[in-house]
């Protein structure tokens, strides 16, 4: 793999503390539901999610 | 359920988990060994029963807490691409065994440090497997609905207990060596990290959708209760700040909790398992904690006003619903997730125990006076007894320190004492000037604050009621340090971390390290320029002798593994074989050979014993380095240049064969040329001789040799014309007038002018034509040209009552012209030669009485820059010629003829 690509999840590392620390967690912090749950719960989840996908991504195609 | 059924229940599931480490041991296949799968598995050792029970315990008593155990490793793991691939280099090719030999080594193979580093371990551990036991004890008796005996040798859950000891410390010391991959045991817990998200998933459907009706149902009731909102925001910024705390802390552990090391560093396989790891452990984590909020909310709305221990939900609901398989296979899922973490810490402790504390200090003396075979047995003993008393210590401290407290706080303390190797560990990869007393001071500095504010508050309150005396002063006096807004384990870790990381920095900046630390910290750093010879990067400097060592290793790896070792290290650095003194990297490569099975430290005792180093001055090692980092990247740049350089020459000698090829062909041609001119020119000479010296010829032998000389005249005039037209044809002066053109009208358009010389010889004439479209794209005259010539050849070969056929067909787009002509054939030999210019007159005894020998390399020229070809084929009386033209290739565009 490139040092580029290699690059690219440790911005990932990055951009994930970011998103799961405060002022940017705190915007989300409500109890109130989205999709039948509470929004806090969702928003992590689903950064979580997505962090599992970008990283997933960056192998299929870069990795060689 | 009764004691005894559960009881066998256990035994059968630990049966299964023998057989597949069994299998897998045996084995060996490819599935097992390039299992990217297994590996990432194997890593999910890091849910234990904390998790599977404590997690939802925590999410009903405090919220969002439970989350950020995962969240740190989840922010850090991506960037593992770049971190534990070092570590894993690393650990490699220094055969590292465990975290205690990656730290120690880096700071000089120090082995007081890594002595310090397996009691921080031990202590930080030992209550983390105590907790473990008390899962499987008190679950074990949740489901069999018995109270807990008092008195252990009665209690079911110790025999659960001293099973799992026995099983650990058979499969944990299969091999001497401890850097070496235990394929049994990584299975086994992959299974078991597999099995237990399979039954959690069971619960978490059974509670969301057979107990309530979904998500929204459980969190439409949920959100009536009235603490819900408290529980599941932040409280604030005060509340993120401790959110953030526990996320560093969880993101270090992953790293730094020794069965995470062996597993992710130690059992790595293959680098390229970590790719894998990066994205299926997350996914992992995230399903195994998608079901935690409806459990512990469902839990909570189902045993509302009860006093239940919510740790114990995932039992206790399906319990409620009378659902007994369900109840079982939580029960095992838990028992999973206690013992790999039991097995997979017990044998990584036994490892360090044995090989940073045992051996170095005071087992050494005794392994050195014994021989190969008794030292594998003593040193697996060692290990064997290790794990059987960790299990049972961990057991004692359960039932007598850890029986009041939630799984929760245990494990959260174990975690802040173990990132207090955080500091010297992040600093052994990524800081060159981290010295030993640095480390040594920051770790000790850390422990300390960690054992006031941490560990005797929390097990001083199992037997006392409150601080008393002198200890009551000492923490009045420092709650000035208290942080009223962080939780007490946040507030711990930050003073502690803090404390650490400054004596740390300050320590090491203010004092020179050793010579031996900074060579292994360059080591470290810079370990991908390392990495293919690292031996040559350990500095050595002394007088040492290879059989003193070979000694050495003989009564630990036996005679044969030493001496294949050996002959690997001769070869590998082109050592002659009978060379007696040793340098430093066979005495680094007999450490590392060492290392694995003693430790670090004890290796390098081991050697300084017969060995006699001189001192080296740090200015002088850091020289050496320079010098080596230059000449490795000047090596590099050297290789790739004299690679070009060698690329290089090997064109120009292909280009120089060529010349000197085509320059044979040029004398050859210019040979030809001159003989076939020659030949004319002489008949023309001496016809005209004989005219011009004898007046009285009659007038008709002077009529023969006059027209003799215009025959010959008309010849040389020919082999001029063809000579010219030839090297234009080469030369590509000619341009094709490509059309669409009748091929059968062009054939008789060629075969017209010689007609009447086929038909004087009576000689058959025939056309077979195949084709249902005669419309072909080529260029007419030319063609021509081709035809005469063979069918010129054809007319010369073939005798009286001959034949000349020719055939026509097409297949797969190509136009292929057949002419056959019985007659002489030609020299199976020469098949590929009548196309050279001038065949005929090297080859005397064929030779035509004339023509000027350069009409098939024209015919062949001709058809060449039509994209076609031109083939000869002896047939059983007589020979073929074959012409095929590419009918699909030819462009409409009149094109050039290619110089060939």
């Amino acid at each position: 793999m490139k040092k580029r690509h290699e690059q690219k999840l440790i911005i990932l590392s990055f951009g994930l503390m970011i998103l799961f620390s405060a002022p940017i967690i705190l915007l989300f912090n409500s109890e109130r539901a989205v999709f039948g749950l509470p929004m806090l719960y969702v928003y992590i989840f689903g950064v979580w999610l997505l962090s599992i996908v970008a990283s997933f991504i960056i192998f299929k195609k870069y990795d060689e | 359920m009764s004691s005894v059924s559960l009881f066998a229940v256990v035994i059968l599931y630990l049966a299964l988990l023998f057989l597949v480490a069994h299998r897998a041991e045996k084995k060996k296949s490819k599935i097992w060994v390039n299992n990217p799968y297994i590996y990432s598995l194997s890593l999910a050792v890091y849910c234990t029963a904390w998790t599977y029970y404590g997690s939802i315990g925590v999410a009903v008593n405090s919220g969002l807490d439970y989350l950020p155990i995962y969240i740190g490793p989840i922010i850090i793991i991506p960037a593992w691409i770049y971190i534990n691939k070092k570590i894993l280099r690393i650990s490699r090719v220094n055969k590292v065994s465990s975290i205690a030999d990656f730290i120690s080594l880096r700071y000089g193979n120090s082995r007081s440090f890594g002595a310090i580093i397996t009691l921080v371990c031990i202590f930080g551990i030992i209550p983390y497997i105590g907790l473990q036991i008390k899962a499987i004890s008190e679950t074990f008796h949740l489901v069999t609905n018995t109270p807990i005996s008092k008195n252990i040798f009665t209690d079911n859950a110790t025999f659960v207990v001293v099973l799992l000891a026995l099983f650990s410390s058979y499969y944990g010391t299969r091999y001497v060596d401890a850097s070496e991959k235990r394929l049994g045991i990584i299975s086994a817990v992959a299974l078991e990290s597999f099995l237990k998200l399979v039954f959690l998933i069971v619960l978490g459907v059974f509670v969301t959708f057979f107990a309530f009706d979904g998500f929204s149902d459980i969190y439409a009731k949920a959100s009536l209760l009235p603490d819900f909102k408290e529980k599941n925001t932040f409280n604030g910024l005060e509340g993120s700040f401790n959110w953030m705390i526990l996320c560093l802390i969880s993101a270090s552990a992953i790293f730094l909790l020794p069965r995470q090391f062996h597993t992710t560093i130690v059992e790595n396989r293959q680098e390229k398992h970590l790719k894998t790891a990066i994205w299926f452990f997350p996914l992992y984590l995230l399903i195994f904690n998608l079901f935690v909020f409806p459990i512990a909310w469902g839990g909570k709305i189902i045993f509302e006003g009860q006093t239940v221990n919510p740790e114990f939900y995932s039992i206790l609901i399906p319990q409620h619903f009378g659902n007994q398989i369900i109840t079982v296979l939580v029960f095992l899922g838990g028992l999973s997730s206690s013992i790999s973490m039991v097995i997979i810490s017990s044998i990584t402790l036994s490892i360090m125990l044995s090989n940073n504390l045992i051996i170095p200090y005071g087992w050494l003396d005794k392994l050195k006076s014994d021989n190969e075979e008794k030292n594998t047995k003593s040193i697996m003993n060692i290990r064997k007894v290790s794990i059987f008393i960790l299990i049972v210590t961990a057991f004692v401290f359960y039932k007598y320190f850890i029986l009041k407290n939630s799984l929760y706080s245990v494990g959260l303390i174990s975690f802040v004492i173990i990132s207090q190797l955080g500091p010297s560990f992040f600093g052994a990869i990524f800081w060159r000037r981290g010295s030993y007393k640095g480390a040594i001071i920051g770790l000790i500095g850390g422990l300390v604050i960690c054992y006031f504010g941490l560990i005797i508050p929390q097990y001083y309150f199992s037997y006392n009621q409150e601080f008393k005396g002198f200890v009551r002063e000492l923490y009045n006096w420092f709650s000035f340090f208290d942080i009223p807004y962080l939780s007490s384990i946040s507030e711990v870790f930050f003073w502690s971390i803090l404390v650490n990381i400054s004596l740390f920095i300050i320590i090491s900046l203010s004092q020179k390290g050793d010579y031996r630390e900074r060579n292994f910290a360059e080591i470290y750093v810079d370990i991908d320029k390392y990495i293919q010879n690292h031996e040559n990067a350990f500095i050595w400097r002394g007088k040492a002798f290879v059989s003193d060592i070979r000694n050495i290793l003989v009564k630990f790896l036996g005679e044969k593994k030493t001496e294949q070792a050996m002959r690997i290290f001769n070869l590998k650095y082109n050592i002659d074989t009978r060379t007696e003194t040793a340098d430093a990297r066979f005495i680094k490569f007999s450490e590392n050979l060492l290392s694995g099975r003693i430790g670090t430290a004890s290796a390098k005792i081991l050697i300084e014993g017969v060995t006699h180093e001189d001192k080296i001055s740090l200015k002088e090692v850091l020289e050496i380095l320079e010098e080596s980092k230059e000449n490795i990247s000047l090596n590099k740049k050297l290789t790739e240049q004299s690679r070009e350089l060698r690329q290089l020459s090997n064109e120009l000698s292909f280009a120089n064969e060529n010349l000197i090829f085509k320059d044979k062909q040029k004398d050859d041609f210019l040979d030809s040329v001159a003989h076939e001119l020659r030949t004319p020119i002489t008949a023309i000479r001496s016809a005209g001789e004989i005219l011009a010296d004898d007046d009285d010829i009659p007038l008709e032998i002077k009529r023969e040799f006059l027209n003799n000389i215009i025959t010959e005249s008309d010849r040389l005039n020919e082999i001029i014309n063809d000579i010219l037209y030839l090297d234009k044809l080469e030369h590509g002066e000619i341009a094709l007038n490509i059309n669409q053109n009748n091929i059968v009208e062009t054939y008789q358009k060629a075969l017209n002018p010689i007609s009447h010389l086929i038909h004087q010889k009576n000689i058959h004439l025939s056309e077979v034509d195949l084709l249902t479209n005669h419309i072909f794209e080529y260029d007419e005259a030319r063609l021509i040209q081709v035809f005469q010539n063979i069918l010129g050849n054809a007319l010369k070969f073939t005798d009286e009552q001959g034949t000349i056929q020719a055939k026509f067909q097409e297949k797969d787009e190509e136009l292929i012209i057949k002419i056959f002509n019985t007659g002489k054939q030609i020299p199976e030999d020469d098949l590929n030669l009548i196309f050279d210019k001038f065949y005929q007159s090297r080859n005397q005894n064929l030779r035509k009485p004339s023509g000027s020998g350069l009409g098939l390399a024209i015919c062949k020229k001709i058809m060449e820059a039509q994209n076609g070809s031109i083939a000869a084929k002896n047939m059983e009386i007589g020979v073929e010629f074959e012409m095929i033209l590419n009918n699909r290739k030819l462009n409409k565009e009149p094109e050039r003829i290619q110089y060939e």
